[in-house]
């Protein structure tokens, strides 16, 4: 019994309770978890999808650029929901746990706890990708802020009319008294 | 789940609000009440704004100030728990809808998972049973036997100022998009539980300055810019000569001129922003395409109406100053353009408000002979419409390989979708005038379609991630049909939607533009006499 078969084994318990418990950190997390039609529940989805497909690349100890993708699915999601940076990308590093406690559950595998080094780097990569997909995401959000207020939108309340503007002005241009 | 470490994680280990999103490390979700910090709520409205408004005839806008959601004291006025008692009083006497819209529900959570805003956030006081809940309890309370007897067992609650907090909150962080409406097996208008929230707090000096600065730029110079008519007229114009520089076509257009048949009316933004010029050059094209008899008013200015965001009486004036200056100018009829909430306000309120509009002529097109009778009382005709009846009877030259650089999926915008119907005509339009444009999946459009998450005011950027939180499940629908279809264009029919769909695009879907239907009619229009560039990019070329 090795442990690439006991991945195999348990990678549907093992992926399961990595989406419950990344969707636990949502206030109401019930539909998140239940709902499976991804349009129908966009975060529940889109986290369930993206974690399933990392759980095998970190498990087949694949280049870690494989991870970027599924991460970013995840973390574009969550750098903008209202969590600390440390929350937002807390759960990818929950598999480790979750993959040791249950290997440790079983008799006949629990001895591949030991073999569990290359598996936890993996994730300690995934990890800190995750980190910098989540300040790329803010820096992301930034730029669209700043694009926003260049289209011009912002005219709709900082705008002053120009009559008013001039009147400011000769007033600032009177001398005052005092 | 007993894995012993994961509690550990879930928790920050540093403590504090974070810089980045305004959020504090949780503790556990029921301890947290609404508490407002940078990033999650608009802009309270600015003294002076509020102070104006109250100021003008037939509005009420009482308790300027300043003032701050961020602080402990609102300011509130003393008797405050009696005007919004008395505010909800009078309401419930006036709108029977709202009387019914309190009582009937019984907590069947059809709606529970339908609203962007809860799915985007997964904050429960989103689920739309809950937000009106919020109203609710106060509701039964004090204007039901059951809950003037039994009190919290009868799901009522005291009117507290934590409670008028939280109507703040989440009162403005609804787009009344009506999507979870549509579910409610009752028939439950949810938005407007929203609506009147949002009244009541204003009776006491509570609103934002995003809403409330349009609404007093409109009720001085008609548009939500505050633009003057000179300025208005000059962007027109700039328009129409980008469009002569591009196609070789004159265009001619006119301001305010008695006697046209028809009226114009459509978003300022349109005329404004990117990307709603390139919209805006698709209906100067359009007109000038048909020989259409139009005027442009520079005091109807604006088709979009924030008063609507407000209170029922600054709609109703906001809207009447359209046909208004209709009546004034004598024209046979309005056409509108590609706006969301003014579609609502036409289509919903404006008959009651305002009409009907006797003044004017049931829309007939002078192209094609069609009667709108769907527009009989409110005689505005949409855009839309107008294009969609004129393809069908062959009175455009249309070349759709002028679109050539445009996949387009189509976004049905929440007010022109689900308030009036408007589903089929710019489907229509973009079957002729671009090829295979693709839908996105079938619960995400037409009377499903999810809201750009940043409606009713709510496109302002100090709550950004807000709105990026909101607008996912529409941003996610785009980013299926972009992976299957390399779609690269969001076509819509709302200047909000141009607006804010662009960034929310900009954040979720890099690459993928967003423009109106009416661009996409004006990139391949062949026009009489024309002279025009290679444009490889439509309207949008530089050239």
């Amino acid at each position: 019994m090795n442990l690439d078969e006991a991945f195999r084994n348990y990678r549907e318990k093992i992926v399961d309770q990595w989406v419950n418990y990344t969707l636990s950190t949502y206030k109401s997390s019930t539909f998140f978890i239940k709902e499976k039609d991804k349009f129908a529940n966009p975060v529940g989805g889109n986290i369930r999808e993206a974690l399933d497909c990392l759980f095998d690349l970190l498990a087949k100890n694949a280049d870690p650029q494989e991870f970027v993708a599924p991460l970013e699915q995840i973390i574009l999601i969550r750098a903008i929901q209202e969590f600390t940076a440390s929350v937002a990308v807390g759960p990818i590093h929950a598999v480790k746990h979750i993959t040791r406690e249950i290997l440790a559950k079983d008799k006949e595998r629990c001895h591949l706890v030991q073999e569990l080094y290359d598996f936890e780097f993996a994730v300690d990569l995934a990890v800190l990708a995750a980190f910098d997909l989540y300040m790329h995401c803010r820096e992301r959000l930034y730029q669209v802020r700043i694009k926003e207020i260049k289209t011009g939108t912002y005219l709709l309340t900082d705008s002053k009319c120009p009559s008013n503007l001039l009147k400011i002005n000769i007033q600032e241009s009177i001398p005052s008294n005092s | 789940m007993a894995v012993a470490k994961l509690e550990q994680l879930a928790k920050s280990v540093v403590q504090g609000p974070s810089m980045a999103t305004g959020a504090v490390p949780v503790k556990d979700w029921m301890d947290v009440s609404a508490i407002f910090k940078p990033g999650n709520y608009a802009y309270q409205a600015k003294q002076e704004k509020v102070e104006y408004l109250n100021s003008q005839k037939g509005l009420h806008f009482p308790n300027a100030r300043e003032w701050s959601p961020e602080d402990e004291d609102w300011k509130l006025p003393e008797n405050w728990k009696e005007i919004i008692l008395k505010g909800l009083k009078e309401r419930l006497e006036k709108f029977r809808s709202l009387k019914i819209f309190m009582d009937c529900c019984v907590r069947c959570g059809a709606c529970a998972d339908k609203c962007h805003f809860f799915l985007g956030t997964g904050d429960p006081k989103n689920m739309p049973v809950l937000r009106a809940e919020l109203l609710r309890s106060i509701y039964r309370n004090d204007f039901t036997l059951g809950g003037k007897l039994l009190g919290k067992m009868a799901g009522g609650r005291e009117m507290t100022v934590a409670v008028l907090k939280e109507w703040f909150m989440y009162s403005y962080q609804c787009t009344e998009c009506r999507r979870c409406s549509v579910f409610c097996p009752y028939g439950i208008d949810t938005a407007e539980i929203t609506i009147i929230l949002r009244e009541l707090l204003h009776l006491v000096g509570v609103g934002i300055n995003w809403i409330l600065e349009p609404v007093s730029n409109s009720n001085r110079t008609g548009n939500h810019m505050g633009l003057q008519p000179h300025t208005f007229k000059d962007n027109v114009d700039f328009l129409a000569d980008d469009i002569e520089n591009l196609t070789g076509v004159k265009i001619n257009h006119s301001f305010n001129r008695k006697g046209a048949e028809v009226l114009f009316i459509t978003p300022s933004a349109d005329v404004f922003a990117e990307p709603g010029l390139y919209t805006a050059m698709g209906y100067l094209m359009l007109f000038e395409h048909i020989g259409l008899d139009y005027t442009w008013s520079t005091y109807a200015s604006e088709g979009g109406n924030f008063g609507l965001f407000t209170n029922n009486e600054t709609m109703k004036k906001l809207n009447g100053k359209m046909y208004a200056e209709a009546k004034r100018l004598g024209v046979k009829y309005i056409i509108g353009g590609e706006c969301g909430h003014m579609w609502r306000v036409v289509h919903q309120y404006m008959d009651t408000m305002n009409g009907p509009a006797d003044f004017l002529e049931v829309p007939k097109s002078p192209m094609t002979g069609t009667t709108f009778h769907n527009a009989a009382s409110t005689k505005m005709v949409h855009i839309s419409e107008f294009t969609a009846d004129l393809i069908k009877h062959g009175k455009l030259n249309l070349d759709k390989s002028r679109n050539s650089h445009v996949k387009a999926t189509f976004h049905d915008s929440c007010n022109p979708a689900r308030a009036m119907g408007l589903i089929d005509e710019p489907r229509y339009i973009l079957d002729h005038v671009v090829d295979g444009w693709v839908e996105m999946p079938e619960n995400t459009i037409r009377e499903q379609t999810f809201c750009c998450g940043s409606g009713t005011g709510l496109n302002t950027d100090e709550i950004m991630e807000l709105r990026m939180r909101s607008g996912l499940p529409r941003a996610n629908a785009v980013k299926h049909v972009i992976d299957k279809h390399a779609v690269n264009m969001l076509s819509c029919v709302c200047a909000i939607d141009r607006a804010t769909l662009t960034s929310l695009m900009n954040y979720w879907n890099p690459g993928c533009d967003v423009c109106g239907v009416s661009e996409l009619v004006g990139n391949a229009l062949v026009m009489e006499g024309e002279n025009r560039q290679e444009l490889t990019e439509g309207l949008r070329t530089l050239v």
